[in-house]
């Protein structure tokens, strides 16, 4: 044995024991920051962590997680978090394994004191799915157009000029575009049956069959000769024929296109009358519109947010799901591992049980479990699962329960919340001009269940407002009679119960609002203003018609005229072919005649020669 | 160039050196299953530690590495294939797994083909190779090395410059 060998091995130990010792949690925090920000694509920010490499214990004093579409707001912040990983599977697959996380202060969409912008390295970005965020928009861009719509504001001396200087009126400026484009295609085929090699033959083949003389023909060798060339020629007529004919099949297919481009006039000018409409904010007086005016601005508004934390979860799941190693390459000196069980087939990282622990904006103090967090549900077999809970003093209660699935091809989310007993008192219950009314007291509840399978959305939004009771006080005297008739109207019931349906279950995504105050709502606008909007109406549908007047049928009537001048030239050259046929069956006969003339004039001279009769 | 007169430097003072030849062949041996082996394999950091706390000749080991990690380079794909067959024994199936199994025994890698290949490969080599390399270093000294002495080109070599650096450096190394 060695004595200074078994120093330096202790020595050696002792260096590596400092090592771990003195890795700074900097270090640590700095990794983990950096890491996280590329997959979140904005600042994930970690203060106060502390790393025990021994034990493999962290904690963290706060965790903000910013929201990469807004940088001033975090998606979700937590306080104070531990956990312990596992040895074994950090050790031989580098694998991140949590049993148990405790996470308190967890709260959500929390305002940053600085920009949490984040730019990921060219190399680090990577694709995401956008559908869930498109949903996101149209539902948020619903309810900007709810907000918008002015019952109180239809007149009927509503200022059309002014108003048509407001809408870019498309369809003219579109009428005019196809013009050019249809004169372009036609022209194109006048110059292709002007030019075509088709005319040069039928000339060639016209002069070959008139030199053709069967009566000056003596020989039958010239004979049998004369009749292979018009052989000849009739195979080339058929084939000028045929070439003809798939002209004329790819002008007509051309001709379609153009007259489906001619059926989206009808679309242009509809979608004009639309704009102009949308611009002087006139209402749609129907039932299913009363309902989205008065309640979808707040409503779809809750509802575009709740769904963009399902969008994020979506997002983070494809991103880490992408992030997992697929296929195992075979490096030469490496050689090839051989997986006995499938014990440290584990994902990236897998956070078994989380205990939350949080505040919810409205001061609702929440708990609860989220499970089964994880860079790979397939490797673990478990969904995200998360129950979390809350009441505070007043007894308002907060329930959400939900499954993110990825474990089959199609993503699957759903999850149910419940907010009860919130006090409407001080509240605006509506945006909408019809209902500018604060509440001098009620309670509200909120539940809201959603469900996503990959593309398809089925979801409801249900809000009962009860025991409410309107404060018309303070908003004076009606100024008008439809302000009259909307209070009468309200001011009877303690009770509103709005539903909003999003769905694309069978078919393009719908939203629907539905409430019990939409009928007499609707009554009292039928009573008022109902006459003034048709008027309205009216004025700007016959503008926009009067804009693009006769530029539709004048375009019609263009493309007649050259259609008939392309077909009356295939005509008059499918004319010229068959006249061409005709010339060389003519000649052919000819020939045929020629031949047996020649032949029965031969007979005779044997006969006469040779005695023997060959007839 | 430099390198090689070097390491034939290094082995023929070894051979020379006052070292037993089971010192010298312990250090070939050891050198050897290191070098065979993937460096990073976590066995290696045991036979270190072999290499640093038992009296084996430290130079042979190194210079044995060198030799067999080169060799290693070469026969990297038949330890593949022999680490293959191994693993694949019906007969160990149940062994294999049962060690898989155990944190410690997966801790070395042995489930990787070139580990396993190379690993027993070089524990097969070990058995002939120690008595042969004892005998090759006795049979060295008492029949070879007086005649390697006289040899012209280390009489030319033991007058360079570079051999008495060589030299004085070795003397401070101790």
């Amino acid at each position: 044995m060695r004595i200074w060998g078994i120093i330096v091995v202790l020595i050696l130990a002792g260096i590596s024991f400092a090592a771990t010792y003195f890795i700074t949690d900097e270090w640590v925090e700095e990794q983990i920051e950096y890491q996280a920000s590329v997959i979140n694509e904005a600042k994930v920010e970690v203060d106060g962590l502390v790393f025990d490499l021994m034990n493999l214990h962290l904690r963290w004093d706060r965790l903000q997680v910013t929201n990469p579409n807004s940088t001033m707001e975090n998606t979700f912040e937590t306080g104070e978090t531990e956990f312990q990983v596992e040895f074994w599977p950090l050790v031989l697959a580098s694998k991140v394994i949590v049993n148990n996380m405790q996470v308190t202060g967890f709260e959500l969409a929390t305002e940053r004191e600085t920009d949490g912008a984040f730019e990921v390295p060219e190399e680090e970005t990577d694709a995401e799915p956008g559908f869930l965020y498109g949903v996101v928009n149209q539902v948020s861009s619903q309810a900007q157009q709810n907000a918008e719509v002015r019952f109180t504001d239809a007149r009927d001396d509503l200022n059309v000029d002014s108003l048509m200087a407001k809408v870019n009126i498309q369809s003219p400026q579109k009428i005019d575009s196809l013009r050019k484009g249809v004169e372009k295609t036609y022209s194109k085929w006048d110059s292709t049956f002007k030019n075509t090699n088709v005319r040069k033959e039928i000339a060639q083949v016209e002069t070959t069959v008139n030199a053709i003389k069967p009566k000056e023909i003596k020989q039958p060798k010239q004979l049998v000769e004369a009749i292979e060339n018009v052989q000849k020629l009739r195979k080339q007529v058929d084939s000028l024929k045929t070439r003809a004919e798939t002209i004329k099949q790819e002008f007509e297919q051309d001709y379609g296109t153009t007259r489906e481009d001619l059926s989206q006039v009808d679309d242009w000018i509809r979608a004009d009358y639309q704009r102009a409409l949308s611009v002087a904010k006139l209402p749609d007086l129907d039932v299913q519109n009363i309902g989205k005016a008065l309640f979808g601005s707040n409503l779809l508004g809750d509802y575009a947010a709740y769904l963009e934390y399902v969008a994020i979860a979506r997002e983070y799941g494809s991103r880490l799901v992408g992030a997992e190693d697929s296929t195992e390459e075979i490096p030469r000196y490496e050689g090839i591992d051989y997986h006995f069980t499938d014990k440290y087939d584990l994902p990236g990282f897998w956070f078994k049980n989380i205990e939350l622990s949080g505040r919810t904006k409205s001061d609702v103090e929440i708990s609860g479990m989220v499970t089964g967090i994880s860079s790979s549900q397939k490797k673990t077999g478990e969904p995200v699962k998360f129950e979390v809970g809350g009441r505070d003093e007043n007894e308002v209660r907060l329930s959400l329960n939900g499954e993110f699935n990825y474990l089959e091809e199609e993503p699957r989310e759903s999850f149910t919340l419940a907010y009860e007993g919130f006090t409407l008192s001080k509240a605006r219950f509506s945006g909408s001009d019809l209902l500018p009314y604060e509440l001098s007291s009620g309670k509200g509840d909120v539940s809201v269940n959603l469900s996503i399978i990959d593309k398809r959305i089925d979801s409801r939004i249900d809000y009962l407002a009860r025991d409410i009771s309107f404060d018309f006080a303070s908003a004076g005297q009606p100024k008008n009679r439809l302000e009259r008739l909307v209070r009468d109207a309200i001011g009877s019931t303690d009770r509103i119960d709005v539903s909003a349906l999003v769905d694309n279950v069978d078919g393009p995504l719908r939203v629907r609002v539905r409430s019990n105050v939409d009928d007499l709502f609707m009554n009292a606008l039928r009573q008022t203003v109902s006459q003034e909007l048709e008027n309205a109406r009216r004025k700007i549908e016959a503008e926009v018609q009067q804009r693009v007047e006769g530029r539709k049928e004048q375009l019609a009537e263009f493309k007649r005229k050259k259609e008939e001048e392309i077909q009356q030239r295939y005509e008059e050259l499918q004319s010229q072919i068959e006249e061409k046929v005709q010339l060389v069956e003519d000649k052919k006969k000819e020939l045929e005649e020629r031949k047996k003339e020649l032949e029965s004039s031969l007979k005779d001279e044997i006969k006469d020669r040779i005695g023997i009769d060959f007839k | 160039m430099f390198l090689i007169m070097r390491y034939i430097a290094k082995l023929l003072k070894a051979l020379a050196s006052e070292a037993s030849p089971a010192q010298i062949a312990g250090g070939v041996i050891l050198g050897m299953i290191i070098g065979l082996t993937p460096l990073s394999s976590p066995h290696n950091l045991i036979i270190l530690v072999l290499i640093l706390i038992f009296k084996v000749n430290f130079g042979m080991a190194i210079l044995s590495f060198t030799i067999f990690s080169g060799i290693a380079y070469l026969a990297d794909p038949l330890f593949h294939s022999f680490g293959t067959y191994l693993l694949e024994l019906e007969s160990m199936q149940e062994t294999w797994t049962s060690m898989y199994n155990n944190e410690w025994w997966a801790f070395t890698n042995f489930y990787n083909t070139v580990v396993m290949g190379s690993f027993v490969s070089a524990l097969i080599l070990s058995g002939p190779m120690f008595p042969l390399v004892m005998y090759g270093v006795v049979q060295y000294r008492e029949h070879i090395h007086a005649k390697v002495q006289k040899w012209k080109i280390v009489q030319a070599f033991k007058g360079t410059k570079f051999y008495t650096i060589y030299q004085t450096v070795s003397r401070v190394r101790g």
